[in-house]
């Protein structure tokens, strides 16, 4: 009796993992599957809300045609990629050197956990707009900074090369606090007595720094190597606010394309393929990170 | 039962309750640059004469863009927060398309016909599309030249005329002024709204069409005229070598600080530079019509602000009401004094106190009434973004006027096919 019993009960703990699980799987399929389902859906439409009396006609993939053939998505997902590959790594060195300066035995730790915390707990857009401020021709302190000096005053925003170094500075400064909260966590989990062991044996700090903290800091910096990447391509608030992806168009992020397609110019259907392409994207960034991570856990 | 009779009872009661202290709540919204405290008194005003309506405003941001993109996702989501909406003049047709603003004529009726002649004629044109009205002027206002009334006695130079002549006064002052702050002319150059007008008043000014025979009239020789004076004006240092982020707002502040000779700006301007507590050019300011090509007449883009009822609206009866009485030449008066607004009514440009707080409206109606359309489409907001986008390019230096056309040229098909 007892062995017939054994799979009727397994099989009712089952139902019951599936209804406890199912609150959740609703919430997640009404507010990330089936939206992102309809902008899928949409991208098929010739949408314009402007144009409201062509109706929504199905168009297939024209509108993935059209950005494949538009300059402004290339130029918009190169400057994406410009600031994706200068602040993923620039964001990672100086979050290290914040986390392993914050992980050091202060005193008085809570004014350096703040001051790690600060930029983090900013809003984006605020982010930009102070930076806007430091790098405004007349009024901006970088400048005032390069006149005492006696060097020329530089168009920071309005020249494309110094517009695009000013938005980098920005993201790295907003974006390192973050990294280097992640990486305080992981410096926290190395035990001490492998540091005790390494001094005991004659290792010099560099040789512990590279022989200790790194690899067993690895799983964090891939956990935040792929939360910034993802973020990075969705770069938006902080030109957005610095220069409006000005001058031209050149500092202009494909999300900045896509809220404007779509925000500004009403055109939902193309926008929306515009932001799957996006989602292609980051796909393909974190997938391959993924696969090396598991690769280089296989091989541990 | 007996329990299901006592909420009966509540539930009617409370039904009676609301229906007792029934009272029409009108939610408008209004830009942060569009004075929401002088919109606050007039309000009150309203709140005071039609007991039962409380009248609450949403200040939104700052620039057209700002709020546009607001209201588009509330309008597209068909949210019915917002009873009365003061759009820009540039939007009604992108509205009457869409269908956001209630049309209007059904409210109206036969008083149509006797009201809308009383408006200046530009905004009778700007507020029907297709013969429906769309929405009803709350103020008017045109692109004007400021300058620095004590600084042109100063060096005795006459007020320009010509684009040339600015062009000398500006060299002249700035040179012997020899302060590394002051700027001869701003003008907007940021991608913003404004830059717009910063390509279109100077291919006016020549006597160039943006759209002719329904099509962008970009090949013409005027298309260049705006390329080639902004190059001008800044490769002699008249124009401030930031031009490229200069935003509207940003040249009253620079003038009022006393570092602009001359100015392009909306009507707003005067009050604050004028009135403002911090303002260093009190009793020093002038204003005049645009400067124009030699031998050409001066131009200028109009601007004002309008009225619609959203669609989705749930008292629009109430709200075109609030409407009409806002759209009159009583409210326009007091919008006149208090922001020193441009009235859309003929006759308030000669109302004693308008022009005891306002002397420079005396000539600003006949600026007023030539002022000229952006292109009305309902696809202005792209046709808007070819143009600023590709003046700010140009003013940055990262194009010359051949490629910037070029790329204006090519944003601007995909609109007019």
């Amino acid at each position: 009796m007892a062995v017939a019993g054994a799979p009727r009960r397994s099989l009712s703990e089952r139902a019951l993992g599936f209804v406890l699980l199912a609150p959740a799987a609703a919430l997640l399929l009404a507010i990330v599957v089936y939206p992102i389902a309809q902008l899928v859906w949409n991208s098929f439409f010739d949408i314009h809300l402007a144009e409201p009396w062509k109706g929504e006609p199905f168009i297939g993939l024209d509108n993935y045609r059209r950005a494949l053939e538009d300059p402004r998505f290339w130029s918009s997902l190169g400057h994406t990629a410009i600031y994706a590959i200068v602040t993923v790594p620039g964001a990672l060195l100086v979050g290290l050197g914040l986390a392993l300066l914050a992980n050091m035995p202060f005193r008085h730790k809570w004014p350096v956990r703040l001051g790690l915390l600060l930029p983090w707990a900013l809003p984006l857009v605020f982010s930009g707009l102070i930076f806007r401020w430091f790098f405004e021709y007349r009024q901006g302190i970088v400048n005032d900074l390069l006149t005492r000096a006696g060097i020329e005053p530089l168009a920071w925003l309005t020249d494309p090369g110094l517009a695009r170094t000013s938005i980098c500075i920005a993201i790295v400064w907003k974006s390192s606090s973050f990294m280097a909260l992640m990486l305080l966590a992981g410096l926290q989990t190395i035990p001490r007595e492998l540091y005790e062991a390494a001094e005991v044996d004659g290792a010099t700090r560099w040789q512990r720094f590279v022989s200790i903290t790194l690899p067993m800091l690895r799983p964090a910096i891939f956990v935040a190597l792929i939360f910034r990447t993802i973020t990075a391509i969705q770069t938006f608030d902080i030109p957005y606010a610095m220069t409006g992806g000005g001058p031209g168009d050149s500092t202009e992020t494909l999300a900045m394309y896509i809220q404007k397609t779509t925000l500004d110019f009403l055109d939902f259907g193309y926008g929306s393929a515009l932001a799957a392409l996006m989602f292609v994207v980051s796909m393909v960034a974190t997938s391959s990170y993924l696969r090396y991570t598991r690769r280089s856990a296989g091989r541990d | 039962m007996k329990t299901l009779r006592i909420l009966l009872v509540a539930v009617t009661s409370m039904a009676l309750a609301a229906t007792a202290a029934a009272e029409t709540t009108l939610r408008i919204f209004i830009g942060g640059q569009q004075r929401p405290d002088v919109m606050r008194k007039v309000a009150d005003e309203y709140q005071q004469k039609n007991k039962g309506v409380k009248v609450e405003i949403e200040v939104g941001g700052a620039t057209s863009e700002a709020q546009q993109q607001y209201l588009n996702t509330v309008l597209a989501s068909k949210d019915s927060v917002l009873d009365v909406i003061l759009i820009d003049v540039i939007r009604p047709a992108q509205w009457a398309a869409a269908g956001w603003a209630e049309p209007l004529d059904g409210y109206l009726g036969a008083d149509k016909a006797k009201l809308l002649p009383t408006y200046l004629k530009a905004y009778q044109d700007a507020d029907q599309v297709d013969g429906k009205v769309v929405a009803l002027p709350f103020f008017a206002d045109a692109q004007f030249l400021y300058y620095r009334k004590d600084l042109l006695e100063k060096y005795k130079r006459p007020v320009p005329k010509t684009w040339d002549e600015l062009m000398e006064t500006a060299q002249i002052i700035t040179k012997g002024e020899n302060n590394p702050q002051l700027q001869g002319f701003s003008t907007a150059g940021a991608p913003i709204e404004g830059t717009v007008c910063t390509y279109l008043v100077p291919l006016w000014g020549a006597g160039g069409e943006f759209i002719r025979n329904g099509k962008p009239n970009l090949d013409s020789p005027e298309a260049r005229k705006p390329f080639e004076l902004m190059g001008r004006l800044k490769v002699a240092g008249v124009l401030p070598k930031n031009i490229g982020e200069i935003a509207t707002d940003r040249i009253r502040v620079d003038f009022q600080a006393g570092n602009v000779v001359f100015a392009q700006n909306w009507g707003y301007f005067w009050n604050r530079v004028e009135n403002d507590a911090d303002t260093k050019v009190k009793g020093k300011v002038g204003v005049t019509t645009l400067p124009a090509d030699k031998g050409g007449k001066s131009a200028t883009c109009i601007g004002g602000w309008q009225l619609a009822v959203s669609a989705y609206s749930k008292n629009k009866a109430e709200a075109v009401k609030f409407v009409r009485w806002l759209s009159s030449p009583e409210v326009s008066r007091t919008m006149a004094v208090l922001a020193s607004n441009l009235p859309v009514f003929p006759q308030v440009y000669k109302d004693a106190d308008v022009l005891k707080a306002n002397p420079w409206f005396a000539d600003a109606l006949p600026v007023v009434e030539g002022a000229k359309s952006r292109p009305v489409t309902p696809r202005y907001t792209e046709v808007s973004d070819a143009i600023r986008t590709n003046m700010n390019a140009y003013l940055s230096g990262t194009k010359t006027t051949d490629t910037a056309l070029a790329d204006m040229k090519s944003r601007l098909a995909a609109v007019y096919r």
